[in-house]
């Protein structure tokens, strides 16, 4: 590669070309790769059903929406109280409900204490309340349940089922294996084993991520409404099908500034956890 | 070619980093700067190319004055300024050969930085001094996979690369072990005679400015304390740069090892 | 700690012994701190158990109304399987398509506002100001805001998963900028190359882990987003899954739950691969 000889002083060899060296060094992967891209994006085009008119067409009719959603119209302020203290109440039943749920989950899912029947069936319950949608939850238990909070609610659990759940077993796994054997070689059962050789070990955690779940499911609890499972996301979504922008507008700035101070709150009192 | 006039530092309230400090230089070779942590080195020559602003005084490069200058104007100047670093700052997940050509952004156009199309002078430049710190068979290596020392090359070339009219060296060598300290130091006075630049270097190390330098700056509270030549480089000049109660630690140990070897020490 | 081995022997030592070695897990501003706290929590919760606007007969119900539902469900209708499989895959287009253009508008404004490349102040707090805003708003309901503007279909549905993308990005993507290592970048001040250039060598090539992870992540995230936009006429599964619930087609609707616990799962597993590989 370097050439013996070391030419006159500051006269460098001329000729000698670099390049940069390709991200992937195969050719033929590199060049597949591209035209894999680009055949995708011909696909996807022709594949999606999109209408350029409509597209074109929307254009004003944002300008129109953002017109008419200014200034933000708080006179009906008793629906969006309402809808807020409901979407309140919701997150926190749904936390309660969720985290004491959480702790068996986590209990069952947990590699290093759990009989691999029920781990099993442990991760699978995890993986089922984490993969769906809050949303898509929320569809099915208001058709089993009626409308209302109480749907939201059962959704919201689900969710801080597959959130906390899946963390705190991770915590559960991480624990100390002495302290563990050191209660279970006093002679304690498996629920001796758990209530004193696991849980003061995860309690800490469990309280952190219970608080950080408050705040989550404030979040949810907003949207859930829009499958009509109680809160303000209902109030929220009907204001948009009445067209009422002006409404909508406000209720988005109440939501916004909720999730703001609740992200506030959680965070501050998390770090003081700690 | 390099004049510094009255150039003065004040970081905060309290003692300034550097007062009134002068300093030409018109030859090439090495010129070390000495002296404990905190007298000011480290903000010397980052006053020199404008990474630190100075806060009064003048330094003229080839008869141009620096201190206030902008913009494009400023990085004109910082072009022709090489600069090697302490903890060598290259692009780590770069190629050896792009943190050599790094050397030429202030020279290439945007499109040719993004592209990696630099011209082929600048190749052929970059070819010939890898090969010069022996490196040229790590072309396409990433620079996180260098050794130390061979990083330090990297560093050496790069701001070669630059087609400097003077180059500066903060502490090249605090990071490295001594004998690829020595390497470095023998590399920076070769190249700085082969391409007559001239160097300015900061160290810590009495015995290595005495051995490659040809001129010794003493700074000591950000004043200049000795100008001559490493010769000069008495036991009570040290105590006057070092002080006699508070000696840099690592000072104190070069000192050492130097005055209780003296053949060791090369004029 | 105030604990000696002494406190759990107490039957064998003296009366004064037992009192001077006395145990107290906190103390007593601590034990009334916690008191407060745990009281505090406990008197919300129960407001809200109060007040909520459910009526209990029903809600005992509900545990036999959900497995009465899931009972309605089985066996799952698999000829519908074609038409969920293709709505499926628009499901997955639209993530894709969605996290690219989100990537475009996403990475400038990182660059706005992270604190060390930011060409002006007032850019920064625009910037931050955009980070907030799209990420305070759920994607569901810019999907909402969308279907109003472009009417149902895949176009609302796309743009209403890029702007949310946009402030999870560019938040995460920010943050990697300003974490970078500042050397590189006074290496390249320092050889006079302009504020551009600067970025491109040293900060670019600093943030290219951190931006593939992040945009994986986002990816897999949008694939579990883009399931639901439906609900609202904005395209994807959610659309046949909203009309078979409403149809009371639960047959059909548990091969479209099935599908899109599939696609969520393969997701998560390609993104958990691809972040390995690049970190």
């Amino acid at each position: 590669m370097s050439s013996a000889a070391t030419p006159p002083v500051g006269r460098p060899p001329s000729g000698r070309l670099w390049h940069k060296p390709a991200a992937i060094k195969n050719p033929w992967l590199r060049w597949g790769l591209i035209a894999a891209v680009v055949a995708y994006a011909y696909w996807a085009y022709t594949f999606m059903p999109i209408n350029w008119d409509r597209v074109a067409a929307g254009l004003p009719r944002a300008a129109r929406i953002i017109n008419t959603a200014f200034p933000p119209d708080f006179a009906r302020w008793q629906l969006l109280y309402s809808g807020v203290l409901e979407s309140i109440q919701m997150a926190l039943v749904a936390t309660l409900l969720g985290v004491a749920l959480s702790v068996v989950v986590a209990v069952m899912a947990a590699r290093n204490i759990a009989p691999v029947v029920i781990y099993w069936f442990g991760r699978a319950i995890i993986v089922l309340a984490r993969s769906l949608h809050p949303v898509i939850v929320a569809i099915i238990f208001v058709k089993a349940v009626g409308f209302g909070p109480l749907a939201g609610i059962l959704t919201l659990t689900v969710y801080s089922v597959g959130f906390v759940g899946k963390l705190l077993a991770e915590a559960i796994e991480e624990i100390d294996r002495g302290q563990l054997e050191a209660i279970v070689s006093t002679g304690a059962g498996f629920a001796k084993t758990v209530l004193y050789g696991v849980f003061p070990q995860v309690l800490p955690r469990l309280v952190g991520l219970s608080i950080y779940q408050t705040d989550s499911n404030l979040r949810a609890s907003a949207i859930v409404g829009i499958a009509g499972a109680g809160g303000i996301g209902n109030t929220l979504s009907s204001a948009f099908r009445r067209f009422d922008y002006d409404f909508a507008f406000a209720i988005l700035l109440v939501i916004i500034g909720l999730i703001l101070v609740s992200e506030a709150v959680s965070g501050r009192i998390r770090s003081r956890l700690t | 070619m390099l004049k510094i006039t009255k150039l003065t530092k004040i970081y905060g309230p309290g003692r300034p980093a550097l007062y009134e400090f002068d300093l030409a230089i018109d030859e090439p070779g090495l010129t070390a700067i000495i002296g404990p942590s905190g007298a000011g080195k480290s903000t010397l020559l980052r006053c020199i190319n404008r990474l630190v602003e100075p806060t009064s005084g003048s330094i003229e490069l080839d008869g141009v004055e620096i201190t206030k200058l902008k913009g494009a104007a400023l990085r004109d100047v910082r072009r022709r300024i090489g600069m090697i670093f302490q903890s060598f700052n290259l692009i780590d997940r770069l190629t050896v050969m792009e943190n050599v050509l790094s050397g030429r952004l202030g020279y290439v156009s945007f499109w040719q930085a993004l592209t990696r199309r630099f011209p082929q002078e600048d190749i052929d430049r970059a070819y010939y001094l890898l090969e010069r710190v022996g490196l040229a068979h790590y072309v396409n290596k990433r620079a996180d996979a260098l050794s130390g020392g061979e990083r330090q090359r990297v560093g050496v070339a790069r701001a070669l690369m630059q087609d400097p009219k003077i180059i500066l060296a903060d502490e090249p060598t605090a990071s490295l072990d001594p004998k690829t300290s020595i390497q470095i130091m023998g590399f920076l006075k070769e190249l700085s005679e082969e391409f007559s630049i001239p160097v300015l270097v900061n160290l810590h190390n009495v015995e290595l400015a005495r051995r490659y330098s040809r001129r010794v700056v003493g700074l000591q509270g950000g004043r200049k304390v000795f100008d001559g030549n490493p010769g000069a480089l008495t036991e009570d000049v040290l105590d006057a740069i070092y002080g006699t109660a508070d000696r840099d630690p690592e000072g104190v140990l070069t000192l050492e090892s130097s005055t209780a070897a003296p053949s060791g020490v090369a004029g | 700690m105030k604990t000696d081995m002494l406190a759990n022997t107490g039957t064998m030592t003296k009366t004064h012994t037992l009192a001077t070695y006395h145990w107290e897990r906190y103390t007593f501003a601590q034990r009334i701190g916690r008191f407060l706290a745990f009281l505090a929590a406990a008197l919300v919760v129960s407001w809200a158990l109060v007040r909520v606007d459910i009526y209990w007969p029903w809600a005992w119900d509900a545990p036999a109304q959900i497995l009465d539902q899931f009972q309605r469900m089985y066996p799952p209708d698999w000829s519908v399987l074609p038409r969920v499989l293709e709505s499926l895959l628009e499901t997955v287009n639209i993530a894709i398509i969605a996290t690219a253009l989100s990537v475009v508008m996403a990475v400038p404004v990182a660059f706005v506002s992270a604190r060390n490349t930011t060409p002006h102040p007032v850019l920064w707090w625009l910037g931050r100001l955009i980070l907030v805003a799209t990420r305070s708003v759920n994607t569901i309901v810019w999907a909402l805001l969308f279907v109003a503007i472009f009417g149902p279909g895949v176009v609302a549905g796309i743009c209403a998963i890029a702007f949310r993308s946009i402030g999870f990005l560019g938040k995460l993507i920010a943050e990697g900028i300003e974490e970078c290592d500042p050397r590189p970048v006074e290496a390249m001040t320092a050889t006079g190359a302009s504020r551009a250039k600067v970025i491109l060598y040293a900060i670019v090539p600093q943030i290219l882990p951190t931006f593939y992870a992040v945009t994986v992540l986002r990816w897999d995230i949008n694939i579990r987003e883009s399931t639901v936009l439906g609900l609202v006429g904005a395209g994807g599964i959610g659309m046949i899954l909203s009309s078979a619930v409403d149809f009371l087609a639960w047959q059909q609707a548990a091969v479209i739950l099935i599908s899109i616990l599939g696609v969520v799962v393969l997701g998560e597993l390609l993104s958990a691969w691809l972040r390995r590989r690049v970190l």
